[in-house]
């Protein structure tokens, strides 16, 4: 199972391997805005949100938690 | 020819980026030492005079030399309100013993029971830092703590990170663990015991704790020079006192469904009813799978993620979110925010107790362990000054729509709104600044 989940892995990045851009390519991929960590605070604040209103946490990053609201 | 002229032009955009990479790189790195803060003031309020929420955050962000990054987040806020109990709304009013033990609140008949007693303080602080640990990998690592009245927690977090394919590809790894107190007002309830009147504190410990470990494994990938990709899987296992020590389930007659009532020691205040404190196993195992992109079209940015949830209470949840940032002249923008949440119920989920059944190892009644779907509509606009600066304001409307199980409900339940609709306003103002 584990040779598999290798093995997997390795095809995986061999198939990312023929996707991306060039170093000089990046002018779109740099702009602040593209980032996928642009606004934490905004993403921190709706994680707490939902943290305490559902039963899903986490995902984006590690799970939400730290607070006695569930 | 056009191959040559392509040629050409690509040569020379990768001679300007690298004459300018070069030519810029003292000045970044000039600019690049020094501290940005992001704060932000948010307003939660939901509908009936139920939870309310003022918070206020500060996230200051210090670069130093050789991409090394210092975080620091703190957090308060102030909550008010109050939150559904979980006993099921009868014909007539109920009263109840606070979770101080020490008074009772009484539910007007035809309602569902409110405790109103919900206070509390909490202060959070975040810690995170992170380094290249050599050419291509970054080493992130971050502790925090929060504290509140009846609560506290202490994390830490590190993961590694790896570009591979020209920096078109970065594979994460890392690991989570923290370690919460729970401290009840009025002491920890044990699983399942009756509420009791005022005074009467023999079913109640002092407090109690709870460990998270959190693993998880990331890749991010660009597609194009417009589009990012990733794919998160993350496994969390907590383990301890997973209850809400204030949430109980409503013992009600196997026909009629009403609740069983009873009365009070003499000269006592009490319970007018027959109330369980609710009991949730003491480890949970959660699976997600969390897949987010963004796409430019030109000048907007698409932004899109996907989560699928499953974990061993028997709960699976799926998470859907569009956001579409659109410029507005040079330093402007605005963007439409739209997420979409379902959940299934608990194995455990019980929106009450039949009187004379035998009890379940595990029971609650806690909506939030329900059956419910969520829209999030949202709208947020921001603004960069002269100065480099930028403030933004975002509104959102969430709304919580719960659904009981046919099979679940008895008797004169079906005629009573059990599960009341949650509705809540997020109103938050931000500001972005460098010193």
């Amino acid at each position: 199972m584990k040779a598999f989940g290798l093995f997997a892995a390795c095809l995986a990045l061999q198939g990312c391997a023929s996707v991306g851009v060039e170093p000089w390519q990046r002018d779109v991929l740099a702009r602040p805005e593209m980032s996928l960590d642009t606004n934490p605070v905004d993403a921190a604040i709706d994680d707490h949100i939902y943290f305490s209103k559902e039963a899903s946490s986490g995902g984006r990053g590690f799970g939400g938690g730290g607070c006695g609201c569930n | 020819m056009s191959d040559d002229n392509n040629v050409s032009a690509t040569l020379a955009a990768a001679t300007c980026a690298l004459l300018g990479a070069s030519a810029a790189a003292p000045v970044m790195a000039e600019e690049a030492e020094r501290w940005s803060f992001d704060t932000a003031l948010l307003y939660y309020g939901e509908s009936d005079d139920r939870v309310q929420d003022v918070s206020a955050t500060i996230g200051a962000q210090r670069a130093f030399e050789d991409e090394r990054l210092l975080n620091l987040t703190l957090t308060a806020d102030t909550l008010t309100g109050a939150s559904a109990s979980g006993a099921i709304a009868t014909d007539t009013p109920q009263t109840f013993t606070s979770p101080s033990g020490r008074a009772v609140y009484t539910t007007p008949a035809g309602k569902a029971p409110l405790d109103d007693t919900f206070l509390d303080t909490r202060f959070a602080l975040n810690v995170g830092w992170s380094q290249p640990l050599a050419r291509l990998y970054t080493l992130s690592a971050g502790l925090g703590f929060s504290t509140e009245y009846d609560y506290t927690h202490l994390g830490a977090n590190v993961s590694l990170a790896r570009d591979f394919n020209k920096r078109n590809t970065t594979v994460t790894a890392g690991l989570a663990y923290s370690e919460d107190d729970i401290d009840p007002v009025g002491g920890a309830p044990l699983p399942l015991s009756q509420m009791l009147d005022v005074g009467d504190q023999s079913n109640k410990r002092t407090s109690d704790s709870k460990d998270v470990i959190d693993v998880l494994l990331g890749v991010t990938q660009v597609l194009s020079r417009n589009t990012l990709l990733r794919v998160n899987y993350s496994y969390s296992q907590s383990s301890g006192y997973l209850n809400d020590p204030y949430k109980i389930l409503s013992v009600v007659d196997g026909v009629t469904g009403d609740a069983i009532l009873r009365t009070p020691a003499p000269g006592v205040l009490g319970p007018t009813g027959v109330y369980l404190y609710e009991g949730r196993p003491d480890s949970r195992a959660k699976h997600s799978l969390y897949a987010e992109m963004k796409h430019a079209f030109g000048a907007p940015v698409l932004y899109g993620s996907y989560r699928f949830m499953t974990d061993d209470w028997g709960i699976d949840s799926n998470t859907t979110e569009v956001r579409l940032r659109w410029p507005v002249g040079d330093t402007s923008y605005v963007e439409p925010q739209l997420r979409y949440y379902m959940q299934s119920q608990a194995d455990f989920y019980h929106p009450s107790l039949v009187q004379g059944a035998a009890l379940p190892a595990y029971a609650s009644a806690d909506f939030r362990l329900g059956e419910f779907d969520a829209v999030t509509l949202g709208l947020k606009f921001g603004h960069r000054t002269m100065g480099g600066n930028e403030w933004s304001a975002r509104v959102e409307y969430y709304q919580q729509s719960g659904t009981i199980d046919r099979d679940q409900l008895i008797g004169n339940q079906f005629a009573r709104e059990q599960v009341p609709d949650l509705k809540a306003v997020i109103a938050q103002f931000g500001y972005r600044f460098g010193l």
